[in-house]
């Protein structure tokens, strides 16, 4: 630890331009204690437990400045397919030409911080210092230090919405670093479901490090669904925290797809009793792709239930890593935990690392994990060439079958579909010719 | 002219030849048992007509509709007209029933040229052959051969070869695993297919099926080489017999 404490952190030259930059006084401030956190945890090695398998060299030997163009054009074919509300963050940013906040209800209210006077930004406060934990998260205060903006969205007690929300977050420009952060608070007894699409402009090669918190009111029903679909060549290092109150439910789903590193970890604390949580996801990766999926469940209340289903295809010398920790403190009793992660690989020099770990202090309780890794078995494939469909359609139908598996754990029918379509595009563009 | 023509076929399977040269023709509409003891390539002459991967023709042809099938594709085999119906069907998690049937009845319209069809119309086809075999609306609901019995996999197999219509039938020990009851309406499934175009190679180890579904011409493939051929009472002296004759090493 001494040792890295000396050595000088990555980024830490982009920390210093980032004050004073968009956020003025008040960032400075945030900046400052965020970055003291960075510093205290230091960067992520081959001997950082929560990384062991994911490995930040590539990104750490490019060279990022901030961003500092906030336009870009929507890339509608990265995106999630759904006709509803947007907001779109170009580089961090909220661009308020490209969002259509005139159609959203008065149910929902959206803050840019960038809009505010300092003085109006400290009732904000509290919202980051919950980000200043213990925990070790070095990526998600170096976010905090070097943000440019942060996009706060209030669901109103009581209020259903209907629609769902886009929320869009655009990578635009070369050796750029960005930090889109987005806070979201469920007032007891809403009901929404969010989209996040993280996804590139043609050729640009970034890093995303993001950030979404999410506060879910008593009885809330919040649906959250992500598609990772950045840019060839980019990273995208994602923390969504989610902190659930009693009764509420909360339906996770990631969908990682671009990229040439991702890690996308989700944090879930069930802090009330009559919990309902789902965090769930699915990935494809071909080519050098490297693929994390790092989770961690916190029944801290009784009676909870937690299901986690993740599915991944990967092909060429693409790699997966799966890491899901339940863990359930004495008071959780009643606690139902369900945890399964399951690969296929469709090359010998594709790879996954699966990490189930189950830390349990409460004896009433049901939890169960498995993980299988298996292959595209031929005697499959030739069941349906004997039927008369060619082996390129019978892979794709096959291993488009495998996947949906898991999508078909999303909630919403609509999104389901469109997370399948983002599925079956990939297959159609990875898979022709093999 | 045969349907189906097989001269001299070599083949081999993971390096081992299974196949020492067989000789068979089948005429449009004739329905022929291949009989054997286990092990004696039965399934391997099965694969080899339906183009399975791994099971390589060393040596000589096999002619279908005047076609050299031998340079097809597994499944441009099929869209000519060949179905086997598998010893051993595998289960297809995911894949519902329907349109399974329908993409591999699409595939086939597409090979010939045709257009697709339309999604209601096939539904009422698939529902009528269906039920002719006892098939629930339920069971082409679920995934393919998933969860299914032995019994409901042997007549799903009848199911997809009723819905493709197929002009060589390939039934690869489809009555193992039945009891009396599921033989009856697999064979009269199988019965209700029997055309004057429609062929049938029916590979069978036991005697039983054929007394459901009566074989124009029977056939002893033993040692990779068929043995002898005859007529349907060639089926019941096997049965009375056993393999015995066709065991130990071949002539
Ligand atoms: N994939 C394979 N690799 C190597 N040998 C095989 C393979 N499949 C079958 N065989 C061998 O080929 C022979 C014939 O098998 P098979 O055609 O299944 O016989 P049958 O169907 O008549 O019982 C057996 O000796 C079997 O062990
Ligand atoms: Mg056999």
């Amino acid at each position: 630890m001494a040792l890295q404490q000396v050595n000088k952190l990555p980024f830490e030259g982009l920390i210093a331009a980032a004050r004073s930059h968009k956020l003025g006084n008040w960032h400075s401030k945030l900046s400052e204690r965020a970055s003291e956190r960075y510093t205290e945890t230091g960067w992520p090695g081959p001997k950082t437990e929560s990384w062991k398998y994911t490995s930040l060299n590539k990104l750490t030997s490019g060279a990022f400045a901030l961003a500092e163009e906030y336009s870009a054009i929507v890339p509608e074919d990265m995106i999630m397919p759904l006709i509803c509300p947007r907001i779109v963050l170009v580089n961090g940013v909220l661009n308020k030409e490209l969002s259509n906040l005139k159609q959203l209800t008065g149910s929902l209210s959206i803050t840019s911080l960038v809009d505010l006077e300092d003085h109006q930004k400290i009732p904000f406060d509290d919202l980051f210092k919950k980000e200043e934990s213990k925990e070790y998260l070095p990526l998600t205060y170096l976010n905090t230090a070097i943000l440019s903006d942060a996009v706060v969205l209030e669901i109103t007690k009581g209020s259903k919405c209907e629609t769902p929300l886009h929320i869009i977050s655009i990578g635009s420009g070369n050796g750029i670093m960005f930090a889109p952060r987005l806070i979201i608070n469920a007032g007891n007894g809403s009901k929404v479901d969010i989209i996040e699409s993280h996804v590139g402009c043609s050729g640009s090669e970034y890093f995303s490090n993001a950030v979404t918190q999410l506060y879910l009111g008593d009885k809330s029903e919040v649906g959250h669904y992500k598609l990772q679909n950045d840019s060839t060549g980019s990273f995208h290092i994602g923390l969504t925290r989610a902190v659930i109150n009693n009764g509420a439910s909360y339906d996770n789903f990631t969908m990682s797809v671009g990229g040439k590193l991702s890690r996308n970890e989700v944090r879930a604390h069930l802090k009330g009793s009559g919990v309902e949580c789902c965090i769930n996801g699915a990935y494809l990766g071909a080519a050098d792709q490297h693929i994390d999926n790092t989770t961690f469940i916190e029944h801290q209340a009784e009676g909870s239930s937690s299901r986690e289903v993740f599915k991944g295809v990967l092909d060429d010398t693409a790699r997966g890593v799966f890491q899901g920790k339940i863990l359930v403190h004495p008071e959780a009793q009643k606690t139902d935990g369900y945890q399964m992660n399951r690969a296929m690989l469709l090359s010998d020099k594709a790879e996954i690392d699966s990490k189930p770990e189950l830390e349990i202090y409460a004896d009433d309780v049901r939890c169960s994990h498995g993980a299988t890794v298996g292959e595209l078995e031929d005697d499959l494939i030739f069941y349906l060439c004997a039927r008369g469909i060619d082996r390129e359609s019978a892979r794709r139908m096959l291993i488009g079958a495998y996947i949906s598996d898991a999508i078909d754990e999303v909630k919403n029918i609509d999104i389901r579909s469109s997370i399948q379509s983002v599925a079956e595009n990939w297959l159609k563009q990875n898979l022709y010719g093999k | 002219m045969s349907l189906l023509s097989i001269k001299n076929l070599h083949a081999t399977v993971g390096g081992n030849e299974i196949l020492k040269g067989i000789n068979l023709e089948i005429g449009p509409g004739e329905i022929h048992a291949v009989m054997g003891p286990n092990g004696s390539g039965k399934s391997t002459l099965s694969y080899v007509l339906a183009g399975r991967e791994g099971y390589e023709v060393t040596r000589g042809t096999i002619a279908f509709k005047g076609k050299d099938l031998i340079d097809l594709a597994a499944d441009e085999r099929a869209n000519e007209g060949v179905f086997l119906a598998f010893q051993y069907p595998v289960e297809v998690p995911g894949v519902v029933g329907m349109t399974f049937l329908r993409e591999a009845y699409n595939a086939k319209l597409r090979y010939l040229g045709e257009p697709e069809i339309d999604a209601m119309e096939f539904l009422k086809f698939v529902r009528s052959r269906a039920k002719t075999l006892n098939m629930s609306d339920d069971m082409l609901k679920r995934a393919v051969n998933v969860g299914f019995s032995g019994g409901e996999k042997k007549r799903n197999e009848i199911l997809q070869m009723a819905v493709l219509e197929p002009d060589l039938a390939i039934l690869d020990e489809t009555d193992s695993g039945l009891d009396i009851d599921a033989l009856k309406l697999v064979s009269d499934g199988v019965n209700e297919l029997r055309s004057e175009n429609r062929s049938m190679l029916i590979i069978t180890h036991y005697q039983r099926l054929l007394n459901y579904i009566q074989p124009d011409h029977v056939h002893v493939l033993a040692h990779g080489k068929i043995q002898r051929s005859g007529g349907k009472e060639l089926a019941l002296e096997l049965e009375a017999k056993g393999y015995a004759e066709f065991s130990g090493e071949a002539a």
